[in-house]
C-alpha cells in the first residue's frame, strides 16, 4: 500500500511537471532559434499507401532542398511523419504531432476518411494545416481559417473537369456511364458529378464496383447494352486499368474513357498493355507528369533519383510531386510570416499569399502557382488536360 | 442471349481460378487435417513469381507454368515444416488461428519487399477475339479467356485424378482417415505431409500464374482469393476435390450473374449469401465426402 | 487462493481501467486519447476471451459488432437525442441482439465453417452500412459529435478517459463474474468435451448463443464508447481487417482467463503507438507475434506471467501423479432422500439397429433399486449401445425405459441429470482445463444457461449457495480420495485418479442411478481393488443404484450384486455373479473354446 501511495505521488508529480513545462518563450510550438518542426500524416500501409508513401518522400525531398539553400529566415525545417489510415489512427497521429511533438504546422498527406477526421480535430486546435490530397467535402466544410488546401482542388472543380474532358473528346456525347467504386473517395466524387450532369440534362448509367475489383464483366456489359458514348471511372488506376482492358471483350469498344485523378498514374499503362491507347483522358493538377519530358519535371525526377535511387514501377508519381511542391508552398508561407513565428502570424501571411511557387525558393515548378485569400483557402484551381502518349501520361493543354 | 452467354463466360474465367485455389485447400485439408487460411498468400506469391519471371527477367510466359508451381510448392512444404510443424498435434482451432496470421504475414512481407500498389502482368495469350453468333447478337470470347478457363480446369481435373488414382493420393487419403493406421501400413507421416503441402502449394502457385494477368499482383490479392476459395471449398463440402471444382465455378458464375442482373454493388454480398444458404441447407456442403460421425 | 479472497479476485480486472486512468492522469492529452482506445480494447479483448478463448468460437465478425455499437449510439444521439450514457447502453443491447442473430445459425457449425458464417455476417453488416447512405453516410463516413453528459460537452481528454474507464469497468465486471463462475467453467467444459458436458446438463447451443450475445454486447459497447474519439466513423474502420487484428487479442494475451483478453487487447492497441518509428512494419510484427505465440507460448501472456511468478496457492505439495490418499468415509451432508423400493430401471424390448445389424436386439432388463448390476460381454456384444439407449445418448428404435416407476421419454441427453441419472465414460471424459473441484461442481447439474448465470453471481458474492457447492464438491472428492488434489488441474492426474474424478463427478449430485461405462479399463491392478471398495461403499452410503458395463470379469464378480451377460445384442444370462460366470454358454461366448481348457 505504501508503495502504491508513493507510485501515485510520483505519477502526480510527473503530471504536474508535464503541465508546468508549457513553453515559457513567446515562440509558437515547434519553433526554436534554428529549427521549425513540421508534422505530417498519411497512410504508409493499406489501400491508400500509394498516396501516403510518395507524399512523405516528396515532402522530405522538398524540405532537404529548402534546408540546403539555407532554410527559412535562418531556421531549418524538420519533418515528423506519422503513419495513419483510419480515423482513429489519424486523430491519434494528429494529436501526437500537435500535443506531444508540438509541431508548428501540420500537413495532411492522405485523402482518406482518416484525413477528414484529423481535419475535424485541427479545426478545434487552430494549428495551421495544409491539406495536400483530400478532395472530399468533409475535409473542407465548414470553412476553417487555419486549414489550407493545395494542388488538389475541391470535388466540384475536379468533377467539372471530368465532365469537360468528356465533351472535349466527344462533343456530341449523349449517354455517359459512371463506373464508381463503393468506397470513400469515389463516392464523394460521384456526389459532386451527378449535379453537373443533371444540369446538362444527362442521365448517367451508374455501375458500381468494390475496392480492388478485377472483374468488370457485368458492369461493362450493362454499359455496352445501353450504348454509352463515354465512361467516367471514379476509382484507382488499377481498377480503371482492368476495366478499360476488359471493355472490348465485353462489347464496349470506341467509348471515350475519362479517368479520375487517382487513376491518372503511369502504372496504369502496363495494366492496359498499350502505349498509345486512344480516347483515354484525365485531368492533371500539375503542369506536367513525373515522367513527362518537361524541363521542371525532369529537374524534379533527377533530384528524386539522386535521393532515393532507381524508382520502382510507377514512381515517382504525382503524389511525390504534390508533396514536393507542397513543402515549398508551406515554406513560402512561413517565410512570409517573418522572424517571430506564431500560428496567427502564419495564418495571416498564408491567407494573403498570391502566386506562390516552388521556384521562389529554388525548387522545381512541378505544381501550379497557388493563391490564397482570407475567405478562399483553395490554393490551386488550374487543371490540365491529360492523356497517355508513348506509355506515359502527358499534359496536353488546359 | 449473347449478353447472358458473355456474363456466364466471364464468371467461369474467375470461377476456374477460385476452383484451382479451392482444390489446393482441399488437398491439404484432406491429407493433413490442416485448414489453411494462408492459401491466399501462396496464390499471391505465385502471381508475384510470375511477374518476376515474365516481366523482370523477360522469360517466355510458358516457363511460369513450370517454374512457379515447383517454387510455391516447395515454399508451402517449407512453411509447413518450419512453422506449422509444432502445430500438428494442436487442435484445429489453434491451427486455424495460426494459418490466418501466417497469411497476413505473407502478404505483409510481400508489401514490404516490393512497395508498390500493383504489379501488372501481360496476358499469356493475345489475339483477336472470337465472335460467336447467337441470335441477332454476337458473344465475344477472347483467347485469353479460353486459355485461363480451360487451363485452370484442366489442371484442376488433373489434380483430381492424381489424388484418386496415384499411390501418393492413396497414402494421403489413408493418412487422413486414420493417421496411426496409415503409419502401421508403412506410410511415412513426414512424406505425406510434405507431399500434401507441396501439391497444395503447387496448385496455389498455378492459380497465381493463371490469375496474374487478369488480377495483377498486390497484397490485396491474397485476401480476395482466400475468401472466394474458401467459400468455394465450403460449398463443395471441404473434403471433396470435385466439390471444390464445382463450388469454384458456381461461385464465379453466381457472382457475375448477380452483379449483372441484381446489383453490382451487392456482388460480394451475394456470394456470401450463397455460402450461407448452402451451409444452412446442407451443412456438409453440396458434395459431402463422408457422413458425419456420431458420438 | 483462499476462499475469502475469491470476490476480490473477481474484481481484479477493474484494476485495468483504473490503472489506465491513473496513467492518463499523469500523461499528456495524446496519451489520454490513446489510453481511452486502449481501455475499449481491453473490453473487446475480455469479450473475445469469452467467445474465442473459453467457447472456442473463431469469430471474424468482431469489427461488425463494434460497428453496430458505434453507428447505433451515434445515430441514436443524432436523431433521437438520447443522452450519451443511455445511447451507449442501448448500443450494447443492439450488439447483444446482433450477436444473438449471428449465433442462431452460427452455433450449428464448428472451426472453419463457423469462421465462415461469422465472415458472412461481417461482410453483410459492412455492405449494409455502406449502401444505406441516407442513414449511415455510406463509405464517406458519419461525423460523431463529442458526447454530452448532464448538459456538459465532454471535450477534455482526461474527463473522457475517466468516463470511458468507468464504462469499461462496468463492462468488465459482468464478464469477469461470468468467466470465473460456473458459466465460464461450463463453457470451457463444453469446448473440451461436448459429450461429457451434455451428460451433465450443459446445453451447448444455448451456452454458445449466450457467449455470442454477451461478448457482442460488450464489443458493441466498446464501439459506442470509442466512436466520438474517432470523430468520423466509416465502414473501413470496422472491416474484416479490424476483426482479424482483434482476433489476436485473446491469442496473444492468453485464452484461459479474462486477464488474457485485457492484456492482449491493451498491448495490441498500444503497440502501434509505441512502434510509430517503424510504422511500416507494424502489421508484419503483429502477425509474427501471433504466429510465435501460437507456436511456442500457446498460453499467451498470462501463462508467461504465471511461469515467471507461480501462485503461492498452487498445491505444490501434491505431486499430480502421486497415488491419492485412501478414500475416507465422510458422513454424507444429507441422508439419501430417495431410498426407493422396487425397480430402479426397467428396460423393455429395447431394439437398436445400425443398418442391417441389430446392435441391441430386443433386450429386456430390470434392475432393482439400490443394487449394483453389471453387464458383461465380448466386444461388439451391444453393451455400450444398450447403455447409451438407457442413458438417452442414442434413441432406441423400439422399446421403452422406465426409471423409478416413470417412463423415460427419449429426449435430450441434457435432461437426464435432472431425473437423477449420471454416468461415467469408457474413455475418460473429464474436463481437462478445469481443476478437480470445478470438474465435480459441473457434475452438480443446475447447468442451464440462466441457472449458470445466477450461480456465477452467487459465486462472485460467495453466497451460501456457492459455499454449499464448494462443500458438496469437497465431500465428493473426499469420498473418492481426491480431497488433497481438489485444486489441481484434472489433466495432471494419473489415469486411475481421473477415473476416480469421474466417479466423484457422477456422485456429487446424489443421483438415484449411476451408469458406469468400463470404469476400470486401463487402470492398474492395485487401483482396481480400490475402485471396487470405493464403489461398494458409495452404493451403501448413497443408496444409489449402479449399472456397470465392463470387460473385467474379476472386477464385476467382486463388485456386483447381479450380472447380465450380453452377446450379439441379446442377453444370454442373468443372475448372481458366481452363478452366471459358471454357466456353460457364458463361458463359451466369453472365453471361446472353453471345453478344451477344462
Amino acid at each position: 500500500m505504501h508503495q502504491f501511495g508513493r507510485l501515485c505521488g510520483a505519477a502526480l508529480l510527473a503530471g504536474a511537471l508535464g503541465f508546468g513545462a508549457a513553453p515559457a518563450e513567446a515562440q509558437a510550438p515547434g519553433v526554436t532559434k534554428d529549427e521549425i518542426t513540421i508534422g505530417a500524416l498519411g497512410a504508409l500501409t493499406g489501400a491508400t499507401s500509394f498516396m501516403g508513401g510518395p507524399g512523405r518522400d516528396g515532402l522530405q525531398l522538398g524540405i532537404e532542398q529548402i534546408n540546403a539553400a539555407g532554410g527559412i529566415n535562418g531556421r531549418k525545417i524538420k519533418l515528423v511523419y506519422e503513419h495513419a489510415f483510419t480515423p482513429a489512427e489519424s486523430v491519434a497521429a494528429a494529436k501526437k504531432l500537435v500535443e506531444s511533438d508540438k509541431v508548428f504546422a501540420l500537413i495532411l498527406s492522405s485523402g482518406s476518411t482518416g484525413a477528414a477526421a484529423a481535419a475535424n480535430y485541427v479545426r478545434e486546435t487552430g494549428v495551421p494545416t495544409y491539406n495536400l490530397f483530400g478532395a472530399t467535402p468533409i475535409i473542407r466544410t465548414p470553412f476553417a481559417k487555419n486549414v489550407f488546401h493545395g494542388a488538389m482542388p475541391d470535388a466540384p472543380t475536379s468533377a467539372q473537369a471530368l465532365v469537360d474532358r468528356v465533351y472535349q473528346a466527344k462533343p456530341d456525347a449523349k449517354k455517359i456511364g459512371l463506373l464508381v467504386g463503393t468506397y470513400s473517395f469515389p463516392q464523394s466524387n460521384k456526389a459532386a458529378i451527378l449535379p453537373i450532369l443533371e444540369a446538362r440534362g444527362v442521365k448517367p448509367v451508374i455501375e458500381e464496383f468494390d475496392q480492388d475489383s478485377r472483374d468488370f464483366t457485368s458492369q461493362l456489359i450493362s454499359m455496352a447494352r445501353q450504348r454509352v458514348d463515354a465512361v467516367i471511372v471514379l476509382g484507382s488506376f488499377s481498377e480503371a486499368g482492368f476495366a478499360y482492358k476488359q471493355a472490348p471483350e465485353k462489347g464496349l469498344a470506341n467509348a471515350v474513357w475519362v479517368l479520375d485523378g487517382s487513376a491518372v498514374n503511369d502504372a496504369i499503362v502496363p495494366i492496359i498493355g498499350e502505349r498509345d491507347p486512344k480516347n483515354v483522358w484525365g485531368y492533371s493538377n500539375m503542369p506536367a507528369f513525373p515522367a513527362q519530358d518537361h524541363p521542371e519535371a525532369v529537374k524534379f525526377r533527377q533530384a528524386w533519383i539522386a535521393k532515393y535511387g532507381t524508382p520502382p514501377q510507377g514512381r515517382p508519381n504525382s503524389y511525390d510531386m504534390v508533396g514536393y511542391g507542397g513543402a515549398f508552398i508551406l515554406a513560402k508561407a512561413i517565410e512570409a510570416a517573418g522572424e517571430n513565428l506564431t500560428w496567427d502570424g502564419l495564418i495571416g501571411a498564408w491567407s494573403t499569399m498570391k502566386g506562390a511557387k516552388p521556384s521562389d525558393l529554388g525548387g522545381a515548378d512541378v505544381i501550379f502557382p497557388e493563391t490564397f485569400s482570407e475567405t478562399d483557402h483553395q490554393g490551386n484551381r488550374a487543371l490540365g488536360r491529360a492523356t497517355i502518349k508513348g506509355g506515359l501520361w502527358q499534359t496536353v493543354g488546359q | 442471349m449473347a449478353e447472358f452467354v458473355m456474363v456466364i463466360l466471364g464468371g467461369l474465367k474467375f470461377g476456374a481460378v477460385y476452383a484451382l485455389a479451392a482444390i489446393g485447400i482441399v488437398v491439404i485439408h484432406k491429407a493433413t487435417r490442416t485448414v489453411n487460411f494462408a492459401h491466399g498468400g501462396l496464390v499471391m506469391l505465385g502471381a508475384f513469381a510470375t511477374y518476376v519471371l515474365v516481366v523482370d527477367w523477360k522469360w517466355p510466359y510458358w516457363t511460369a507454368y513450370l517454374v512457379v508451381p515447383l517454387l510455391i510448392g516447395a515454399l508451402a512444404a517449407g512453411l509447413e515444416l518450419s512453422i506449422l510443424r509444432p502445430l500438428r498435434r494442436a487442435d484445429l482451432f489453434t491451427v486455424v488461428l495460426g494459418t490466418i496470421f501466417l497469411g497476413t504475414a505473407l502478404s505483409e512481407a510481400f508489401r514490404l519487399a516490393y512497395n508498390t500498389e500493383l504489379l501488372a502482368v501481360p496476358a499469356a495469350i493475345s489475339g483477336a477475339p472470337i465472335f460467336i453468333d447467337i441470335g441477332e447478337d454476337a458473344a465475344i470470347v477472347t483467347l485469353e479467356q479460353i486459355w485461363v478457363t480451360g487451363g485452370a480446369l484442366a489442371v484442376g481435373l488433373a489434380g483430381l485424378f492424381l489424388f484418386r488414382y496415384s499411390t501418393l493420393g492413396r497414402s494421403m487419403r489413408a493418412m487422413a482417415s486414420n493417421i496411426r493406421g496409415a503409419q502401421l501400413c508403412g506410410y511415412s507421416v513426414e512424406r505425406v505431409y510434405a507431399t500434401a503441402w507441396f501439391t497444395g502449394g503447387a496448385l496455389a502457385g498455378l492459380a497465381g500464374v493463371f490469375a496474374a494477368p487478369s488480377r495483377g499482383v498486390s497484397p490485396e490479392l491474397a485476401v480476395s482469393i482466400i475468401a472466394s476459395a474458401f467459400v468455394a471449398a465450403v460449398i463443395g463440402g471441404f473434403d471433396s476435390l470435385a466439390g471444390a471444382l464445382i463450388g469454384g465455378l458456381l461461385l464465379g458464375v453466381v457472382e457475375t450473374l448477380s452483379a449483372a442482373y441484381v446489383s453490382s454493388a451487392a456482388k460480394s454480398a451475394i456470394s456470401f449469401v450463397l455460402l450461407f444458404l448452402v451451409l444452412l441447407w446442407r451443412p456438409e456442403g453440396l458434395f459431402p465426402e463422408a457422413k458425419r460421425r456420431h458420438v | 487462493m483462499s476462499d475469502a479472497r475469491r470476490p476480490l479476485a473477481i474484481l481484479s480486472p477493474l484494476l485495468a481501467p483504473l490503472a489506465l486512468f491513473l496513467w492518463g492522469w499523469a500523461a499528456g492529452d495524446y496519451w489520454r486519447f490513446v489510453l481511452t482506445l486502449v481501455a475499449t480494447s481491453t473490453v473487446i479483448g475480455a469479450a473475445l476471451t469469452m467467445l474465442v478463448g473459453f467457447a472456442r468460437c473463431i469469430s471474424l465478425a468482431t469489427g461488425a459488432m463494434m460497428g453496430i455499437g458505434a453507428y447505433c449510439s451515434t445515430l441514436l444521439i443524432l436523431h433521437a437525442g438520447l443522452p450519451f450514457p443511455v445511447a451507449v447502453v442501448a448500443s450494447a443491447l443492439a450488439g447483444g441482439v446482433g450477436g444473438l442473430l449471428l449465433a442462431i445459425p452460427a452455433v450449428r457449425f464448428k472451426s472453419h465453417n463457423l469462421a465462415m458464417v461469422t465472415l458472412v455476417f461481417q461482410a453483410v453488416v459492412i455492405i449494409l452500412v455502406r449502401e444505406m447512405k441516407s442513414v449511415t453516410g455510406g463509405a464517406e463516413g458519419l461525423n460523431v459529435a463529442p458526447p454530452v453528459i448532464f448538459g456538459q460537452t465532454i471535450s477534455s481528454d482526461l474527463v473522457y478517459l475517466g468516463m470511458a474507464a468507468c464504462f469499461c469497468a462496468l463492462a468488465l465486471l459482468p464478464i469477469s463474474v461470468l468467466l470465473s463462475g460456473p458459466y465460464g467453467r461450463n463453457l470451457r467444459a463444453l469446448a473440451t468435451n461436448e459429450v461429457a458436458a451434455r451428460a451433465f446438463g450443459i446445453r451447448i447451443e444455448r451456452y454458445l448463443m449466450a457467449a455470442f450475445t454477451v461478448s457482442s454486447a460488450a464489443i458493441a459497447m466498446a464501439g459506442a464508447l470509442a466512436a466520438p474519439r474517432f470523430r468520423i466513423i466509416d465502414p473501413d474502420s470496422f472491416g474484416l481487417h479490424t476483426s482479424i487484428v482483434m482476433l489476436a487479442y485473446p491469442v496473444i494475451g492468453g485464452m484461459t482467463s479474462i486477464w488474457g483478453g485485457i492484456l492482449g487487447g491493451g498491448l495490441m492497441r498500444l503497440l502501434p503507438e509505441l512502434l510509430r518509428p517503424i510504422a511500416d512494419y507494424i502489421e508484419l510484427i503483429l502477425a509474427a507475434i501471433v504466429i510465435l505465440t501460437v507456436m511456442f507460448f500457446r498460453g499467451g501472456l498470462t501463462e508467461i506471467g504465471e511461469r515467471l511468478c507461480p501462485r503461492r496457492t498452487a498445491p505444490l505439495a501434491a505431486a499430480p501423479d502421486a497415488p491419492a490418499e485412501r478414500a475416507t468415509t465422510l458422513p454424507a451432508p444429507r441422508p439419501p432422500s430417495h431410498a426407493h423400493a422396487g425397480d430402479a430401471l426397467v428396460a423393455t424390448n429395447i431394439v437398436k439397429r445400425y443398418g442391417a445389424l441389430a446392435a441391441v436386439d430386443d433386450v429386456t432388463l430390470a434392475i432393482r433399486a439400490g443394487t449394483l448390476h453389471g453387464i458383461m460381454g465380448p466386444n461388439g456384444a451391444g453393451k455400450t449401445t444398450f447403455f447409451n439407449a438407457v442413458t438417452g445418448f442414442i434413441a432406441p428404435d423400439a422399446g421403452r425405459v422406465v426409471l423409478f416407476g416413470q417412463e423415460a421419454k427419449p429426449g435430450r441427453v441434457e435432461d437426464r441429470i435432472a431425473l437423477g441419472i449420471t454416468r461415467t465414460f469408457q474413455h475418460v471424459a473429464i474436463f481437462p482445463g478445469l481443476t478437480c473441484r470445478d470438474n465435480v461442481i459441473a457434475g452438480l447439474g443446475r447447468n442451464g444457461v440462466r441457472q449458470s448465470f445466477r450461480r456465477s453471481l452467487d459465486r462472485a458474492l460467495w453466497s451460501a449457495a456457492a459455499r454449499d457447492e464448494h462443500e458438496a464438491a469437497s465431500w465428493a472428492l473426499a469420498a473418492v480420495g481426491l480431497r488433497s488434489l481438489a485444486e489441481t488441474r484434472a489433466d495432471q492426474l494419473s489415469l486411475g485418479n481421473q477415473r476416480r474424478l469421474e466417479i466423484a463427478r457422477a456422485i456429487v449430485s446424489r443421483p438415484r442411478l449411476i451408469l458406469l461405462d468400463e470404469p476400470v479399463s486401463g487402470v492398474s491392478h492395485g487401483e482396481v481393488e480400490q475402485i471396487v471398495t470405493l464403489l461398494r461403499r458409495l452404493n451403501v452410503e448413497l443408496g444409489a443404484t449402479m449399472l456397470i458395463v465392463e470387460h473385467n470379469i474379476g472386477f464385476l464378480t467382486a463388485l456386483c450384486d447381479r450380472i447380465s451377460v450380453m452377446a450379439s445384442g441379446r442377453i444370454i444370462a442373468d443372475g448372481l455373479p458366481a452363478e452366471v460366470v459358471a454357466r456353460k454358454e457364458v463361458r463359451q461366448v466369453y472365453f471361446g473354446e472353453i471345453e478344451d481348457a477344462a
